[in-house]
């Protein structure tokens, strides 16, 4: 049953994604609805699939959205803007932000006083699990500027005074409105469909599963998509690095409750959809981050050991970003791999593909290209490879434009370097064409002298003299 | 033009290092490949590199250590590779023979010079050797040296035994294959090895097993090119490797590092990077399978 509630879009739906973001989904989403308790609003655009069981009312916008919906059993459909609903409920569902709950029809109102409206319907005791997008995440450092989509009547700035900017003052926010924050997590890739969700006590923790997590989370590019400006997974395993996983996450979701709350198991931590304690995640750096730093101390050695335990391990398959060295001490660890094996010159491809993009590159003499520095990083463990034999990479990436402007600039230092070694290679070959021409006009001179006569005579007897025998050979033979 | 003519491929052939090079790979080591870059072919206070090298942007270099590397980096040269020298490969392939006995100093005067001025200065490093040695003596003179009949007589007076790692008829017109292998073999039949320089020689015999000992008039003569602090800089910098006796372990440790024996590259590395042929291009591997060499 849908009811118009006033300030519904009748051509206007936020599920189809053709207006704007698509909405909030996926597993790791519905890992956290699924705890909702007594009568649940959910605001704003949701998946379907992400509905609770139970006492449902949904709040949407577009009234195109409402069959999407009307199937699902014990559901109300309200259709409208967020200012027009009453009611009171125990949970109250708003992962897709605060963003998109008022229709072009309502006056524009703040962050703050949205957060107020929503307040409002929460019960005493309810709970609120409320997402927020990171104006400064790494999806929004990476990417281009996109031109303003149909959702974006206004749009929402971290300049307005009236919408907290970065995580802190999400939180400080949630607590002045009195509310108590019981869980909050930092989501990669993306507010609306995120699939890895890191609690507070994951942050803590020093894995480099967590990293390989979040660069596993982000989607693979395609060719068609627009470049991004640098590659996000770089930059997210950078923030990672640095401590900012929370800070330069693309959103926030955060758990709260209005007073004293029922409690409720919440996930520790959601890895590729999946509630994940942090105690069973393998201890230690990716393989892929103590190759790296062993390239740039220039630990060459250090780097022939750790390929080589890689490459004759049952890991030699998995990605080196996929793999865990579990301990600090890279000749004494075990490799854990954290995904299913592969072709393993294909792993070797991926990580020559990363060194080449990191820009580790020169510290090879060879030129930078995939399929030579996997033939030489199967080399460093002894194994004979030629770059031919090297399979093509299953996705290759699509560069960012910071990846074609050092490509440029590598490239035309190439050619440079090229154009000198063609320049030494003309005078040697001048050189060399000059001695030749010396050695002929020699042997000239010296065969006309007495002595090269005579040798030439010699020479040119013993041959008559080899004929004969032939001829006579050849005649005795016949008879 | 002595960088230019055969420029960087011609003095990878030194003292049959690329021969060297080319055994340890299991390629053809009476004919190595063209190496595709520069190799160093000598300990190096530098770059790592001969002074009068003609440089082609591009073209690596492989240098012997890792602080040859850091050095040549800081003084603007890239594409360099630390490879390790061809002693210490050579080494790896020719392990001592434990029962091997060792005897006397083998001692390596410096060269470089000549004329006159030096007859003088060999008497006084002759006096200062028989000081110091206690076993029998062999002197090694550079081949230029050997050849000068009164410097030779000088030392063979002396009652050393003078030898030259490299004198083959003619070799000094054609490379020298056999010249690491002699100068090896020379060096394990000898428990010291000395000189009057921290050179090359001294590093090698380090590495192979013989205690060092760098005494004696170092033979500077006004005007010697001094470029990266010269002879007054190796006196200061590796002080601890001059003097008639010397830390052995210490040396060792130095002389592992020079020569980069603690950071030798697996054959099919190496192969690639010098744009070799791979094993399986060799025709006598296609044909059996195996390499008889």
């Amino acid at each position: 049953m849908t009811t118009l509630i006033g300030g519904e879009m009748l051509l206007w739906s936020d599920l189809d994604g053709s207006h704007g973001p698509a909405p909030a989904q996926g597993d790791a989403l519905r890992s956290l609805t699924s705890k909702a308790c007594g009568r649940t609003l959910v605001a704003g655009p949701h998946a379907p699939s992400l509905l609770p069981a139970g006492d449902v009312t949904v709040l949407i916008r577009g009234a195109e959205d409402a069959p999407a919906y009307a199937t699902h059993p014990g559901v109300t459909v309200l259709c409208g803007s967020l200012e027009k609903l009453s009611g009171s409920y125990d949970t109250v569902i708003a992962l897709d932000g605060l963003d998109r709950l008022h229709s072009a029809e309502a006056p524009p109102f703040s962050w703050d006083e949205t957060l107020t409206q929503l307040r409002a319907v929460l019960a005493p005791g309810g709970r609120l699990l409320l997402g927020m997008e990171n104006l400064f995440g790494v999806h929004r450092l990476a990417a281009r500027p996109t031109p303003p989509a149909d959702t974006d009547w206004t749009v929402p700035d971290d300049r307005d005074p009236h919408r907290p900017a970065g995580h802190a003052r999400l939180l400080a926010r949630l607590e002045s409105a009195g509310l108590d924050i019981t869980h909050d997590y930092a989501a990669y890739p993306s507010l609306s469909s995120p699939s890895v969700l890191l609690g507070r006590t994951a942050l803590n923790s020093p894995s480099g599963a967590l990293s390989a997590a979040i660069a596993a989370a982000f989607p693979r590019v395609a060719a068609s998509d627009p470049a991004a400006l640098i590659d996000p997974v770089r930059l997210a395993s950078t923030a990672c690095r640095n401590g900012l996983t929370v800070e330069l996450a693309p959103a926030w979701i955060v758990v709260a409750t209005s007073g004293e709350a029922t409690t409720s198991s919440f996930p520790e931590l959601v890895i590729n959809a999946e509630p994940v304690t942090v105690s069973s995640l393998p201890q230690g750096r990716t393989l892929e981050d103590h190759l790296l730093a062993a390239a740039q101390r220039r630990d060459l050695p250090a780097m022939r050991a750790l390929l080589t335990t890689w490459q004759s391990g049952p890991s030699a398959g998995v990605p080196a970003d996929r793999v865990v060295l579990t301990s600090v001490q890279e000749s004494s660890g075990a490799l854990v791999p954290l995904a299913s094996p592969g072709d393993p010159l294909k792993a070797l491809r991926a990580f020559a593909s990363t060194a080449i993009a990191g820009g580790y590159a020169h510290l090879w003499p060879i030129q930078a290209d995939e399929t030579e520095l996997t033939a030489v990083l199967a080399g460093m463990t002894g194994r004979e490879l030629d770059p031919a034999e090297v399979p093509p990479a299953d996705h290759p990436a699509t560069p960012s434009t910071a990846d074609l402007l050092s490509d440029r600039e590598r490239l035309t230092r190439e050619l440079s370097e090229a154009k000198a070694k063609h320049e030494w290679y003309e005078k040697m070959l001048l050189h060399r064409e000059a001695e030749v021409k010396r050695v002929r006009q020699m042997n000239a001179l010296l065969s006309a002298t007495a002595p090269g006569r005579a040798a030439t005579s010699l020479v040119g007897g013993l041959r008559a003299g080899k004929r004969a025998v032939r001829a006579v050979v050849r005649r005795t033979r016949g008879n | 033009m002595p960088g230019v003519e055969f420029g960087v491929h011609h003095a990878n052939h030194y003292y049959g290092h690329s021969h060297v090079l080319a055994r340890y790979c299991g390629l053809d080591d009476t004919s190595p490949p063209r190496l595709h870059g520069y190799l160093q072919h000598g300990w190096n206070i530098g770059d790592g590199m001969a002074p009068d090298h003609e440089y082609v942007p591009g073209i690596p270099k492989f240098v012997w250590s890792e602080r040859v590397r850091r050095r040549a980096w800081s003084l603007g040269r890239r594409e360099v590779y630390v490879v390790g020298s061809p002693w210490a490969y050579l080494l790896s392939m020719e392990p001592a023979a434990s029962s091997e006995p060792r005897e006397g100093t083998i001692w390596y005067p410096f060269h470089g010079w000549e004329g006159q001025h030096i007859i003088g200065d060999h008497d006084g490093l002759i006096r200062e050797i028989r000081e110091t040695e206690t076993g029998p003596v062999t002197v090694c003179l550079y081949w230029q040296e050997f050849r000068d009949k009164r410097v030779r007589a000088l030392y063979e007076k002396a009652g050393f035994r003078v030898i030259c790692h490299g004198y083959r008829g003619g070799w000094w017109k054609d490379l020298d294959p056999g010249f690491l292998y002699r100068q090896l073999a020379e060096q394990r039949r000898h428990s010291r090895v000395a000189s009057n320089r921290l050179c090359s020689a001294i590093m090698y015999g380090t590495l192979a097993g013989c205690e060092p000992a760098v005494y004696g008039d170092p033979m500077q003569l006004e005007g010697e090119k001094s470029a990266f602090g010269g002879q007054a800089r190796i006196v200061r910098e590796w002080g601890a490797l001059h003097g008639k006796s010397i830390d052995v372990p210490l040396a060792r440790q130095v002389a592992t590092a020079e020569l980069g024996a603690d950071r030798l590259l697996p054959p099919a590395e190496l192969r690639r990077l010098f744009q070799w042929p791979s094993l399986r291009e060799d025709p006598d591997f296609e044909l059996t399978g195996v390499l008889t060499r």
